[in-house]
């Protein structure tokens, strides 16, 4: 296993090639560039469980592959030289990520051929260029070794984002939902770039790992109760974290950046599977997982991204319910899922938050594409009124999509009722001591029984009842392109729980946490990146009630109880034949909900009713008082210029009658001053 | 026996003033150019004057070149009254103020 | 002599052109204008200089022959290059072959005549970069005026003389102020100097400063010379408030004097405060730090608040230059070696990125005749390729990683965070506030103009471009990805030259 990371570059190259084969070659090839685009990604998958094998033989890669730029800068800390460089990582995080992302890549790829090629679009290539890129863009990011590459990848992956939610550029809304998703993440990276700024000055380097990293530093320096700016070593390390956090919160689309996401559906639903479940919004949480020490560091940063991950969970998830679009219930449960990761992370639930993580990857890939499918079988039909009865006539479709909304819902045993009750469960133990988290806790409690109620709508109005249009009554055919993705996926959302059975493994005292023990480095491990080395730096007290195993059982009825309700719920008001809209019942809590708690309007408001009238005002003034006064200038001089020239009749006469009458003055002055006339 | 400088500076003061008369008064161009003549002069007779009182020959010199001077400028002078002429039908310097601005 | 080379193929080649017919003189042009570029990428290579022209560095391509004997002082001519002034004379000469190519399809009358221009306009710009006695400097940096004045004055657009007038005026005012200023200082360094060649001044300013003129103290006359040295360059770089000619030559100016302006004049005005008030005066610098981040952040923002609210697209791109020289001001007064030598590859960067977006709504202006964004949509139905180039310009503007914009901007940001002035994290914050801004006004603008469905309120069949229109953007396209993806390529060689400034007073 020693010369597989030789290769690891080549994860991210193969898709970047793909990209630009796609990009000057594609309408030339067959398939429009699928077949390089499936290849690259089939290759990254290959090459990244070699990694995956290599770091489960004990090896690990940390390694410095490019100088971007060096030069001298005296930092914080006292260092004075700097290096920018591109290198890659790969511990267990690193590893497991690159798999789960070339994996969702390749299904994707592979579920175009059904989606996009088999209806006939225009422009694929530049589809399969911009997939290319986007899953680029992302492997770079997750493998890398340092602040200012992660940032690099992080923005590119913004910009395939925009490429491929605008990809229907023709219409109004893709370009319109295109800029919205850029402009709010770039809001959110605005603070990222000053945090990695602001890192890189204060500590001299922006490294993940290893003694010269910047966390050592910063660890280094609060022991030391360094100033730093004018802060506290501590204060500092929260207000940097924080700043950071702001990229997070764009990207994962976080409370109050969310707005962007469910706009992004706009985009083809491949994307938004993409998007969701293993690139862009991944990031965000991928992020707060690698420089997972960091944080820890900081335990007011870790209890915002608490509260503020279970909050989003509770609101995403209330707007979720009220939602007709098949594509937009989706959205808002990713928004929620993506809370209940922040929530793991922030309670300091490293391993949870990213079994979360990989659970979700999983089961949202094989949701959208499930909904891709419905909307292939529909033509192009999104209202999930409209349709209805698609249990029988799509069998595939059906149980695949029924695997994923189970695995969403949290219901035992699907895989993403593991993660998620683990993420409450260390959410819990937290919460009984710090009311903070409690209050996160419950928020995200709460949301559970929300999510149940929303999947089984959706699963419910999709696929149960009777046909409610033609389409649904004729669906179209499906090919094995768009089959083959959902069976695994499929497949993978009722597994994929095995990797870290946590609770099972509390109450029987069995050693099944393979997960905890993979990212705690039991095989390979670069050294400070564990769960254990960041469970020491993480300041929390935890409770229990009664016992381990009675809470882990409370926590965990609770969960399943409130998953079991919503579904419940769900089953009685929509599993009927004839569903009928309870939305009006709601009043204006309904109103709200779907007008999504008026969120973009105050955005749009802050685009356009606030910074596009000061622009104009801006605008006015620059054109009146600024131009104003340099024209004013030229005005008044070409005015005292046209009395000036009146001087000048065209008479020789009055010339001459000019000049010695100066001449006859200049005299006097002469005389008056050199005393003659005295 | 010698004259007083003082009068031939009141000579070449009297000339200059009839020059400058003209000039101020006449409309007729080549009363114009007539009275700056004069003024030249004037300024000759000032140059010999003196360079005969301080016993050099440098004013002398410069009383050649003005006249030297003199001479292109009359030839000048009457070229632009010719074109005047042609063009205005006139010698009366205050026909064109047209060309003023 | 590669330097007097470099400028001797121009201004011939500007001679030759003017007597050509106009027929060819845009082929005839270009093939010109190849030699300068091919001879400035070999001087590239070739390079052999280190450290700071004006601070005892060695000079590469240097010549020093004595011109002018003045009694107490000479002028000489005085040419060579270092780290700072090379990539922009490379910028140069690529830019300008470039803007040749790319005025093939707009430029239909007097061609002979605009092309020589052209030349002539490089050849002083050159000059401009690579002299290093001031009387020599000043000649190059006023003769560059003449050229873009008529360029703007004769094929411009409907205002093109109130642009092209104000244009000259304003900057030739400001230059009056400088050199003035200059002079003034020559005179109060007294016995200290005996020539106008600039690394003499600025040894006499480094080791004692000036004696006193006109009853002013010394320290207080360096003061003065500062600040209206800085007033005098603010105008052409240009600076808030003295910006406003700025989008109104750019407007009126036909695309390719749009591209060398904002490619290259632009860049004369931050290149000559970093040789003059920023390598003469580091005390100054830190006295008036604060103030001059306050007009970089506003520079930054309140241009980037005003192209948010134009319609033209070229207005627009006018107005983001206003707001990315802020940037280079910043960078400048960061005083570190990131921050002045990020403000070096921004000039070079911005050069490249406004250059190509120039070219790129140039190109869209052929075929459509509006630069109004309200005019049309839908334009990237019709024209793809030229379409994705804006799209990546517009990308590179806003600073996308792994293009050179990012590199340039991510350099300042980093190096005037840590700066030692007051407040220097928060002024940095403030700026770094762009990047957003900058997002905003183009990606409302590609969204109104270039996506959603075809439209055209002007009566032209549009087409796609022809490859001589494209061609040069894939060039520059080229270019700012290779130095987004190694900005080590120029920026070792920038670093090396601004080291030798920070000696003096900036923290290393």
């Amino acid at each position: 296993m020693e010369g597989a990371f030789s290769y690891a570059p080549a994860i991210a190259a193969f898709p970047l090639v793909a990209f630009v084969v796609a990009l000057t070659f594609g309408k030339w090839l067959p398939k429009k560039g699928a077949i390089p685009g499936i290849a690259a990604t089939a290759g990254s998958l290959l090459f990244s469980l070699w990694m995956l094998a290599a770091v489960a033989s004990g090896e690990v890669y940390h390694e410095t592959l490019y100088e971007w730029t060096a030069g001298a800068a005296a930092s914080e800390v006292g260092t004075e030289g700097i290096d920018f460089t591109f290198g890659i990582l790969i511990d267990p995080l690193a590893a497991l990520m690159l798999v789960i992302v070339s994996l969702v890549a390749f299904l994707v790829h592979v579920f175009s051929l059904g989606y996009m090629n088999a209806e006939g679009e225009t422009g694929l290539p530049r589809y399969y260029a911009g997939l290319g890129l986007f899953t680029f863009s992302m492997l770079a990011f997750v493998y890398a070794d340092n602040l200012l590459m992660a940032f690099i990848f992080f923005e590119l992956v913004g910009l395939c984002s925009y490429l491929l939610i605008g990809f229907w550029f023709r219409t109004r809304s893709a370009p319109s939902a295109a800029k919205k998703a850029f402009l709010v993440t770039r809001f959110g990276d605005y603070f990222f770039l000053i945090g990695v700024v602001a890192i890189a000055a204060t500590f001299g380097t922006v490294a993940f790992a290893g003694d010269d990293s910047f966390v050592a530093a910063a660890e280094t320096a609060i022991n030391d109760g360094d100033t730093l700016f004018g802060f506290d070593a501590q204060t500092w390390v929260t207000i940097t974290g924080l700043l950071v956090l702001g990229g997070v919160l764009g990207k994962s689309a976080q409370f109050p950046f969310h707005t962007w996401l469910p706009d992004a559906m706009e985009g083809p639903t491949t994307v938004s599977a993409l998007i969701h479940a293993a690139t862009m919004v991944a990031a965000g949480v991928y992020l707060v997982a690698r420089m997972f020490g960091y944080y820890a560091l900081s335990p007011t940063t870790l209890a915002i991204i608490a509260f503020v991950g279970g909050f989003t969970a509770l609101f995403a998830a209330t707007m979720g319910v009220v939602k007709d679009d098949i594509k937009q219930v989706l959205a808002y449960s990713t928004i929620s899922q993506y809370g209940y990761m922040m929530l793991g992370l922030g309670v300091g639930g490293y391993v949870a938050g990213v079994f979360h993580l990989m659970n979700h990857a999983f089961f949202k890939a094989l949701l959208f594409l499930g909904a891709g499918a419905v909307i292939i079988l529909m033509h192009h039909e999104q209202d999930m009124w409209k349709m209805g009865g698609l249990k029988d006539k799509a069998p595939v479709t059906y149980y695949t999509f029924l695997a994923g909304a189970l695995a969403l819902a949290g219901i035992i045993p699907f895989s993403g009722f593991w993660s998620k009750d683990e993420i409450l469960y260390d959410a819990m133990i937290v919460g009984l001591e710090e009311p903070v988290i409690l209050a996160a806790y419950a928020m995200g409690l709460a949301a559970v029984f929300f999510t149940g109620f929303y999947t089984f709508r959706m699963v419910f109005l999709t696929f149960h009842g009777e046909p409610r249009s033609e389409a649904a009554e004729d669906p179209h055919s499906i090919g094995w392109a768009v089959k083959a993705p959902l069976i695994t996926l499929g497949v993978l959302a009722l597994v994929a729980g095995v990797a870290n059975l946590a609770p099972v493994a509390k109450i029987v005292g069995a050693d099944i946490t393979f997960l905890e023990h993979w990212l705690d480095g039991e095989y390979g491990a670069v050294e400070g990146l564990t769960y254990s080395a960041y469970g020491e730096l993480v300041a929390y007290e935890t409770g229990v009630i009664g016992s381990e195993q009675l809470t882990v059982l409370i926590a965990a009825g609770l969960s399943l109880l409130l998953a079991f309700s919503g579904a419940g719920l769900a089953w009685k008001l929509y599993n009927v034949p004839e569903p009928v809209p309870y939305k009006d019942r709601l009043g204006t809590v309904g109103d709200a909900a779907e007008a999504n708690y008026y969120q973009d309007e105050y955005q749009v408001w802050l685009a356009n009713g606030l910074t596009r009238p000061v622009a104009r005002a801006a605008d006015r003034f620059d054109q009146t008082v600024i131009d104003g006064t340099v024209n004013g200038v030229s005005t008044a001089s070409l005015f005292g210029s046209s009395w000036m020239k009146r001087l000048q009749t065209g008479i020789v006469t009055n010339y001459a009658a000019l000049l010695v009458a100066g001449f006859i003055g200049l005299l006097l002055v002469l005389g008056l001053y050199g005393g003659w006339f005295l | 026996m010698s004259i007083g400088i003082e009068y031939y500076v009141l000579l070449s003061m009297g000339l200059f003033c009839i020059g400058l008369f003209g000039v101020l008064t006449r409309r007729n161009a080549l009363m114009f150019l007539m009275s700056v003549e004069l003024m030249l002069n004037a300024a000759n007779i000032n140059l010999i004057a003196f360079a005969f009182y301080h016993g050099n020959l440098t004013g002398q010199v410069f009383a050649l070149f003005t006249m030297a001077l003199a001479a292109a400028e009359v030839a000048v002078g009457l070229g632009i009254i010719l074109v005047l002429y042609r063009n205005f039908r006139d010698v009366d310097v205050t026909v064109p103020t047209t060309m003023r601005w | 002599m590669m330097i007097e080379a470099l400028l001797a193929v121009a201004l011939v080649g500007a001679l030759v052109t003017f007597v050509a017919p106009n027929r060819i003189a845009g082929k005839l042009a270009f093939a010109i204008s190849l030699v300068p570029a091919a001879l400035s990428l070999w001087m590239f290579a070739a390079f052999d200089g280190s450290g700071n022209a004006l601070l005892d560095g060695t000079l590469a391509f240097e010549s020093q022959v004595e011109w002018i004997d003045l009694g107490s002082y000479t002028i000489s001519w005085f040419v060579g290059l270092d780290g700072i002034s090379l990539p922009l004379v490379v910028l140069t000469t690529i830019l300008t072959s470039l803007a040749i190519m790319s005025s093939w399809t707009p430029i239909d009358n007097r061609e002979s005549q605009f092309y020589g221009l052209i030349l002539f306009i490089e050849a002083n710009l050159i000059g401009v970069f690579a002299a290093l006695d001031f009387f020599l400097w000043f000649i190059f940096w006023e003769a560059v005026l003449i050229p873009m004045y008529l360029l703007i004055g004769i094929w411009g657009g409907p205002r093109r003389k109130y642009a092209a007038i104000k244009f000259f005026v304003y900057t030739n005012v400001a230059s009056l102020l400088m050199f003035g200023a200059f002079i003034a200082l020559v005179l109060g360094l007294g016995d200290g100097v005996t020539s106008f060649a600039l690394p003499e001044v600025a040894n006499a300013m480094l080791n004692g400063g000036p004696d006193g003129l006109f009853g002013l103290e010394g320290t207080t006359l360096a003061s003065v010379v500062f600040v209206a040295m800085f007033l005098g360059f603010a105008v052409k770089v240009p600076v808030v408030p003295f910006h406003t000619w700025l989008p109104d030559a750019h407007v009126e100016a036909p695309t390719p004097a749009s591209v060398l302006l904002a490619g290259v004049l632009l860049k004369m005005g931050t290149y000559a405060l970093l040789r003059f008030n920023f390598t003469m005066f580091p005390d100054q610098v830190e006295t008036y730090a604060v103030p001059i981040a306050a007009i970089a952040v506003i520079s930054v923002i309140y241009g980037a608040m005003l192209a948010l609210a134009q319609t033209d697209l070229k207005r627009i791109v006018a107005y983001s230059s206003v707001s990315s020289m802020g940037y280079v001001i910043l960078g400048l007064v960061a005083y570190t070696q990131f921050g002045i030598g990020g403000a070096t590859f921004q000039m070079v960067s911005h050069g490249l990125i406004s250059g190509l977006m120039f070219m790129a709504v140039g190109v869209i202006y052929n075929a459509t005749h509006t630069r109004l964004v309200t005019d049309m949509s839908g334009m990237a139905d019709r024209m793809p390729v030229a379409v994705g180039i804006l799209v990546a310009g517009a990308f590179g503007y806003m600073g996308l990683p792994l293009m050179s914009g990012f590199a340039a901007e991510y350099f300042i940001f980093f190096g005037a965070f840590g700066a030692g002035f007051d407040y220097a994290p928060l002024f940095t914050a403030l700026a770094m506030f762009g990047i957003v801004l900058v997002a905003g006004y183009l990606l409302f603008a590609l969204q109104r103009a270039v996506f959603g469905p075809y439209r055209l309120e002007t009566d032209y069949e549009v087409s796609r471009a022809p490859l001589h229109d494209i061609a040069p953007m894939f060039v520059l396209l080229g270019i700012i990805i290779a130095l987004g993806v190694a900005p080590d390529l120029i920026f070792e060689m920038i670093t090396d030259a601004v080291d030798p400034i920070l000696e003096n007073g900036g923290e290393l």
